[in-house]
């Protein structure tokens, strides 16, 4: 017994025990049913220019999210899928809620139906905090610009007077009242309809006809237009994946429609490719939307054709430690040229986003950021901002 | 200071690696015995799911499920000796069908532990625990990279881009620890005579500790575990 010393062995099973189950889904009924939910509060300055609002009081830096997703799964060829949002503690929203149909187990082809994903680009389908490396939104899912699809302006001189004040404007044909712009793609709200997805490596397509548009998705109908959207994506290397898509639909209301008395032209045409490729510790993604509106303009001087948009982004992200990364990302969003009776000029003001900072993983579920972001746009009240912002991100 | 260790524990192969692992100690102990039995589960958890696809275009890939019914079974407290060895052995954890195969490793402090990818898709494997934080970044189909742990304790792994694989390393001061195959059988071999507490550990938690003593003359002890 001598040659024997019991050692207190340096083991902590019994504490890691504890943790060892964290971020992991909640999973009833024999896993058919997962629960999941995330807790987001993001931290700013006041938005002077209004350049991160994606809604009427609703600033993308500034927000306090709860939500809460749930997948009811039955057998191998039905689910329902639904989240449910609140934003700054408001009234639960739904943020999706659909019906997921594989009619044929072994092969990639499905069936969505309901509040559904969008098909188009790639960003508004990161669906979780931790997908994002950065806080704010790329400009082209998020920023405000003057157009609205309930409200027109009644010539080109008016829609160049709301130039750059996207976030609150007013137009004499439609609805009187002001209102904030809508972006090219809402990064922030889903449309209601159905798609299909086939295939998935090296190629998958999907495509959809929902109610609204890329820049005003809908529940309910509201001018007797559906939209058509597709996408097109290519993985010809693991880490690659180059998508293309595309989306047209009627973006004004019938009071706008009616109002204008059948003046040519309702429709949001956009076009997207994005590019997302991974190696190692580094991350780049890329993106490009153009979007065209056709805005019936009734008084001259007139539009000579739809006004355009093209938001460009590239980000990247690297870690350089066990959970502790570095991410950036530069924004462009700039519109076509109008001829207004002072001259030409692009239809909105045209804007530029740096940002820039790091990210923190503390646990696997909980996850800090802060970045600093800066803003400029040739127009509004306000052309300059930057600030930080923080964002704590708890998940399971 | 621990007391010097015996020529013959020099010789010690810690066979650590998919199912069922076991440690073998050659040349046996005279004395020693082994500690064997069963681990029976009476509730084996549900596997772990993915997130909720919420922005996924259509059901999830096909994936394989973790065996979630092994057990490891080790000595809370060991032999002085047992701290000592000097090999410093090599272990696999794989990545397949969106898999870590064995969901459950053990180790011996100093092991390097190989984390081939023979997947169809990209991973990224990572842990936060305290015993071991690492992120071995993005890679592909055929490519392998590896991680030495340097500290006891539970290591739980997971894939940055599958939410749903996750696995469990279990880093051991000491080499006398058993994985439990598909039966739930373990044995412990050549453990020295004396009173130990041995505790089986399941899925994250241990479930059950006992107490067993081991004789001087040497021969099997048989202990089973049913923990809740």
């Amino acid at each position: 017994m001598s040659r024997r010393v019991r050692f207190g062995l340096v083991m902590t099973l019994a504490l890691n025990a504890a943790s060892a189950r964290a971020a992991d889904p909640v999973v009833l009924f024999g896993g058919r049913v997962t629960l999941g939910g995330e807790v987001n509060l993001t931290l700013a300055p006041e938005d002077e220019g209004y350049f991160n609002d994606n809604g009427y009081q609703n600033n993308t830096l500034r927000r306090a999210r709860l939500s809460l997703a749930a997948g009811l799964r039955a057998g191998d060829h039905l689910a329902v899928v639904t989240q449910i949002l609140s934003d700054n503690l408001a009234a639960p929203r739904v943020y999706a809620l659909y019906l997921r149909v594989r009619p044929w187990k072994e092969r990639t082809f499905d069936i969505q139906a309901g509040r559904i994903p969008p098909v188009f680009g790639a960003f508004a389908r990161e669906g979780y905090g931790p997908d994002r490396p950065l806080v704010g939104y790329p400009l082209a899912y998020q920023y405000l610009t003057s157009l609205r699809p309930d409200a027109v302006p009644a010539s080109v001189d008016g829609l160049l007077a709301m130039r750059g004040r996207g976030w609150r404007n007013q137009y004499p044909i439609g609805s009187p009242a002001p209102a904030n712009g809508v972006p090219l793609v809402d990064g922030d709200r889903w449309d209601t309809g159905i798609q299909v997805r086939v295939g998935s490596e090296p190629l998958e397509a999907s495509a959809a006809v929902t109610q609204g548009t890329l820049s005003y998705p809908r529940v309910s109908d509201n001018n007797d237009g559906k939209q058509i959207s597709g996408r097109l994506a290519w993985r010809p290397l693991i880490g690659l994946v180059v998508g293309v898509s595309g989306a047209r639909g009627s973006f004004f209301s019938t009071l706008v429609q009616q109002a204008v008395g059948g003046a040519s032209g309702s429709a949001q045409t956009a076009w997207g490719l994005d590019l997302e490729y991974s190696r190692g510790y580094w991350l780049f993604r890329a993106e490009a939307v153009g979007s065209a509106w056709d805005v019936p303009v009734v008084k001259p001087p007139l539009l000579h054709g739809p006004v355009r948009a093209l938001g460009l982004e590239g980000e990247a992200r690297y870690k350089f430690a066990p959970g502790l990364y570095v991410a950036a990302r530069l924004d462009h969003l700039g519109f076509s040229t109008v001829e207004g009776s002072a001259g030409p000029m692009s239809w909105d003001a045209p804007v530029w986003r740096v940002e820039g900072g790091v990210g923190y993983s503390v646990r696997r579920d909980l996850l800090f950021k802060l970045v600093y972001q800066h803003n400029w746009k040739d127009g509004g009240p306000l052309r300059s901002h930057g600030s930080l912002a923080a964002q704590l991100l708890f998940w399971l | 200071m621990p007391a010097p260790l015996p020529l013959h524990l020099l010789a010690v192969t810690a066979l650590v690696g998919t199912g069922g692992a076991q440690v073998r100690v050659a040349p046996a102990l005279a004395s020693s015995s082994s500690i064997r039995g069963r681990v029976e589960l009476r509730r084996v958890s549900p596997p772990v799911e993915p997130r909720v696809a919420v922005s996924e275009l259509g059901m999830p890939a096909p994936r394989d499920l973790p065996d979630r019914r092994r057990s490891v079974v080790y000595l809370e407290t060991a032999p002085r000796g047992a701290f000592e060895d000097a090999e410093r052995p090599r272990a696999t954890l794989d990545q397949r069908n969106q898999t870590f195969v064995p969901y459950v490793l053990a180790v011996v402090v100093g092991t390097t532990v190989d984390f081939p990818n023979n997947d169809r898709t990209y991973h990224n494997v990572f842990s936060f625990s305290k015993a071991r934080r690492f992120d071995l970044g993005r890679y592909g189909r055929g490519e392998s990279k590896s991680i030495r742990f340097d500290e006891p304790g539970v290591v739980r792994v997971f894939c940055e881009i599958h939410s749903h694989m996750s696995a469990f390393v279990l880093v051991f001061a000491h080499r006398y620890f058993a994985v439990t195959d598909a039966e739930g059988r373990y044995h412990i071999d050549d453990v020295p005579p004396g009173t130990y507490t041995v505790v089986a550990w399941t899925d994250g938690e241990a479930r059950e500790a006992r107490a067993v003593r081991v004789p001087e003359g040497g021969g099997p002890v048989e202990l089973d575990f049913a923990p809740n």
